[in-house]
């Protein structure tokens, strides 16, 4: 179960993290602190500029009054659509989400696993005659090239692969994959570089190519991996899928987007609810693969030989099959790829968009945009953060087997009540999309960064909960363990043990949503949030390629910043 | 490493590949037609109660595929620029657009044919409310719009016609611009969110949908003491139908006129007919002609929104 955390470290490292040169022993330590102490001072800085340009102090912030409008939300939620009608157009709508998704994760891995060989340190630092000049130039090079990927939204992607390919399922697949498939590499490729290179590199003594060193020496090992993270990025998926069903991708999106439109609250729940019927199965699929795994190490490494396991072979057939399906029910069919029209129209597209243009607004304008963006994504993470942080405890697993202290069966009930109703809350946070927050939150509050930063924080808090819950799930058991056994009461153990522990994981997964919570600024930006989100929304509502590239641009730059950023505070925690 | 029984995966992918080649019902392409027949793909965006024609667009689509002799499909799209760009393209074929969404199709498409508005459409009007806290008093005259000055704003989607660019239209009339409000306009996204949220007071006033806002009155949506109408605009002309210029050459000589004809003729005489009507609020379908959409075109222009 650890892997995952891995995962989401390697998603949150960056381009380029080689080690920082050993300092000289004894000035090594106070080097640190003093970096540490620098980056706290930074970070504090940054926080509280953005909430101050987010205009916190500034008179008032909530007004009470429209919170009956918000109520009006969550109180359809126990009375949700339920006729016959409506349910049959969910449970297509489902299907078709669905579908998207795994065709989406589909394409991500395919992206992930030759991506990740390209921009894995092995494969550039292996081949004896190649030139280090050059090998450093084709890794910073792959590497760089996943940027950009991933700095652009996915309704963005949408919206450009609808003008290549027209209402067609593929753009929606292109959506999911091609950004999907960048994070995908990027942790891909640190998985085959922490896997043992040996076989690898005998293969490669033994004459073998490079390519079928890779194949047999390098893959196979990492495999299990590269699968559990798969499923991983099914369930992410699967809520990606529902937000691009405002490009003609049709699905629970599409639904969603028109019953919010007219404010349909009660059809909005229905659709929530399937959306988190979804999310839940996919979770429990993926946790059911990736425990079986676990034993299966456990038992491998007591020396029970490694063996097949049918769970894993099961999921992996029942992927297929799924695939398949997935195509049969969207109408897939990727001869439009390369099909003369998409081409024309791709070529179209470029053509307008370069040279790209500053627009009305002028240099100084877009930075005070992106400048908007970046105080919304700060705000916006160290909510989520604070507040991940005070999920994730009760919704981690209770204590188990031996670890368990003696206590009441009352107090056992509550501990697991608090865990099911926390993980509830947490996935109906990260169900309802982003914009759908940002209007209950505008109920409630005055418009501007605000109310943008809080949306984006409410449904980061539904998502980086449930990475640190996981992480304080997989928390090494033993100096927990030597605690008690000395005594501390859970109090001690949770501040002495827990905290100091897991404090490391909960900054990698925070640094790590941080990159994405930029992302995510575009689609909240349109609810009088401003900053680069709205801008190009109306650039592109406007058909303004040309701006528009400059603006998703800047973005990618936001991107590469907070990517260097983060490795960099990441590196002095360490 | 388990070994995985890679021939039986390849072998399930190959038949359910193979069982691919039914109808496929989550296509967004829809499914009305095989290969080779003639088909007319269709979509329209319409402001009020959206999600009702599109879930029902089926009543549209058979009735015209009765009337014209083709197979009619009928495309869901939600997204104003999305089907602009899909009717750009040609994967839209006939389309009824909003006023400005009409104007960009046919500036990106030259030569495409404007067929027919609604009844309403041809006096149509967009209505500005503000939360009753302002004080701001209902008045008549566009000048009055300057009583605005002050206070916070909200627009609907930015290429709503009725929810932008023809209040932005007569807030230039009175003299306003962006920079006289408090703060920055918003952008709520649609009608019932720019009233929800001027009768919650986040902003204090806003211009939706004249249609929307009758129905919302009607049906006791919005609460009338916190929020109510201070103005209506003068009328002026916003949905019609828009077709591509290469319909004839496509589907058969006279197609576009058929079309015409085909919607001109809805009268209710038939439940089809009158459930197509009520699904597009319309009494009836009546003819148009591209200068109509004169005075959005210019508004457009001078916002930098046709490209």
């Amino acid at each position: 179960m650890t892997t995952t955390c891995r995962w989401e470290a390697a998603e949150s490292s960056t381009v380029d993290t080689p080690p920082p040169p050993a300092p000289e022993r004894g000035t090594g330590a106070t080097e640190r602190s003093r970096r540490r102490r620098g980056w706290a001072l930074l970070i504090t800085a940054a926080i509280v500029v953005s909430a101050v340009a987010a205009g916190i102090g500034r008179g008032a912030v909530f007004k009470p009054e429209g919170a009956g409008s918000l109520l009006d939300f969550f109180a359809a939620a126990v009375s949700p659509r339920l006729d016959a009608s409506f349910l049959a157009l969910t449970g297509t709508a489902m299907l078709t989400t669905l579908a998207y998704a795994v065709l989406g994760t589909a394409l991500s891995l395919a992206i992930g696993l030759i991506g990740g060989v390209l921009s894995s340190q092995t494969w550039w630092s292996s081949g004896v005659r190649a030139r280090r000049g050059r090998r450093l130039v084709g890794w910073v090079f792959a590497r760089s090239v996943l940027v950009v990927p991933r700095g652009i939204h996915e309704v963005v992607w949408g919206l450009f692969f609808l003008v290549v390919f027209g209402i067609d399922p593929i753009v929606a697949v292109l959506a999911i994959g091609i950004p999907f498939g960048a994070v995908t590499a990027k942790v891909f490729s640190e998985l085959l570089d922490e896997t043992g290179r040996k076989p690898y590199t005998a293969l490669l003594a033994a004459g073998a190519t490079k390519r079928s060193a890779v194949l047999y020496g390098l893959l196979p090992p990492a495999l299990p991996d590269l699968l559990s993270y798969g499923f991983y990025r099914f369930e992410c998926a699967i809520r990606s899928a529902a937000i691009l069903g405002l490009v003609g991708a049709g699905g629970l999106g599409f639904q969603l987007a028109l019953s919010f439109q007219t404010l349909r609250y009660q059809e909005i729940w229905t659709l929530l609810f399937a959306l988190i019927l979804l999310s839940v199965a996919a979770d429990y699929w993926s946790s059911l693969v990736r425990s079986a795994r676990a034993r299966g190490r456990r038992r491998s490494r007591d020396g029970g030989g490694v063996r097949r396991d049918p769970l894993l072979t099961g999921s992996l057939v029942f992927a297929a099959v799924l695939i398949g399906l997935s195509s049969w029910w969207v109408g897939l069919d990727v001869a439009v790829l390369w099909s003369g029209k998409a081409w024309e129209f791709g070529l179209q597209l470029l053509s307008d968009a370069w040279p790209p243009s500053i627009g009305d607004s002028g240099v100084g304008g877009l930075l005070t945009l992106a400048g908007v963006t970046l105080a919304m994504s700060i705000v916006a993470i160290t909510i989520a953060f604070g507040l991940g942080a005070l999920f994730a405890v009760p919704a981690s697993t209770p204590a188990h087997g031996r670890d368990r202290v003696e206590r009441g069966r009352v107090s056992t009930a509550a501990r697991m009540l608090a865990m099911l109703a926390s993980r509830f809350v947490l996935v109906v946070l990260r169900a309802i999309p982003p914009p759908v927050w940002a209007l209950l939150l505008l109920f409630v509050m005055y418009p501007g960064i605000l109310p943008g930063a809080l949306a984006l924080a409410v449904y980061t808090t539904g998502v980086l909960g449930r990475l640190m819950a996981e992480s304080v799930d997989n928390l090494e058991v033993r100096p927990l363990r030597a605690l008690r056994a000395h005594g501390a009461s859970e109090a001690k153990v949770f501040c002495y043990g827990v905290i100091p522990a897991a404090a490391p994981r909960f900054v990698a997964y925070g640094l790590y949503r941080w990159e994405v919570t930029i992302r995510e600024t575009v689609v909240v930006g349109v609810v009088g949030a401003g900053g680069l989100g709205l801008l190009l929304d109306h650039q592109i509502g406007a058909f303004d390629y040309a701006g528009a590239l400059t603006t998703l641009a800047l973005l990618i730059g936001l991107t590469l910043a907070v990517d260097i950023t983060s490795a960099a505070i990441r590196r002095s925690v360490r | 490493m388990p070994r995985v029984p890679l021939r039986l995966i390849a072998l399930t992918a190959i038949g359910m590949l193979l069982a691919a080649c039914g109808q496929s019902p989550g296509d967004p392409r829809g499914s009305a037609g095989s290969d080779g027949e003639k088909v007319l793909t269709i979509s329209a965006i319409p402001d009020q109660d959206p999600q009702v024609l599109q879930r029902q667009f089926s009543t549209l689509s058979d009735y015209l595929s009765d009337r014209l002799g083709v197979a009619v499909k009928y495309l869901p799209v939600t997204d104003y620029t999305a089907s602009v760009t899909a009717f750009q393209r040609g994967d839209l074929q006939l389309v009824f657009f909003g006023g400005l969404t009409g104007v960009q199709a046919r500036t990106q498409v030259p030569g495409a044919v404007t067929l027919a508005q609604r009844d309403i459409d041809a006096n149509f009007h967009s209505v500005f409310v503000a939360n009753t806290k302002t004080g701001i008093t209902p008045f008549d005259s566009v000048d009055g719009l300057s009583k605005l000055a002050g206070h916070s704003f909200t627009f609907g989607s930015d290429t709503s016609t009725s929810g932008r660019l023809m209040p932005q239209h007569f807030l230039s009339k009175a003299g306003m611009s962006a920079d006289d409000f408090s703060g920055n306009p918003g952008y709520s996204g649609s009608h019932d969110k720019t009233a929800k949220l001027v009768e919650a007071g986040t902003y204090q006033a806003g211009a939706l949908n004249a249609s929307v806002w009758d129905e919302l009155v009607k049906t006791g949506k919005v609460d009338t003491s916190k929020v109510r109408e201070v103005f209506r605009t003068p009328p002026y002309h916003d949905y019609h139908w828009v077709a591509r210029p290469d319909l004839d050459e496509q589907l058969g000589d006279g197609m576009t006129d058929k079309i015409k004809k085909a919607l001109l003729e809805l009268d209710g005489s038939t439940p089809t007919e009158k459930k197509i009507l009520d699904l597009f609020e319309a009494g009836s379908f009546i003819d148009t002609a591209p200068g109509n959409y004169a005075k959005i075109e210019q508004v457009a222009q001078r916002l930098g929104l046709l490209n």
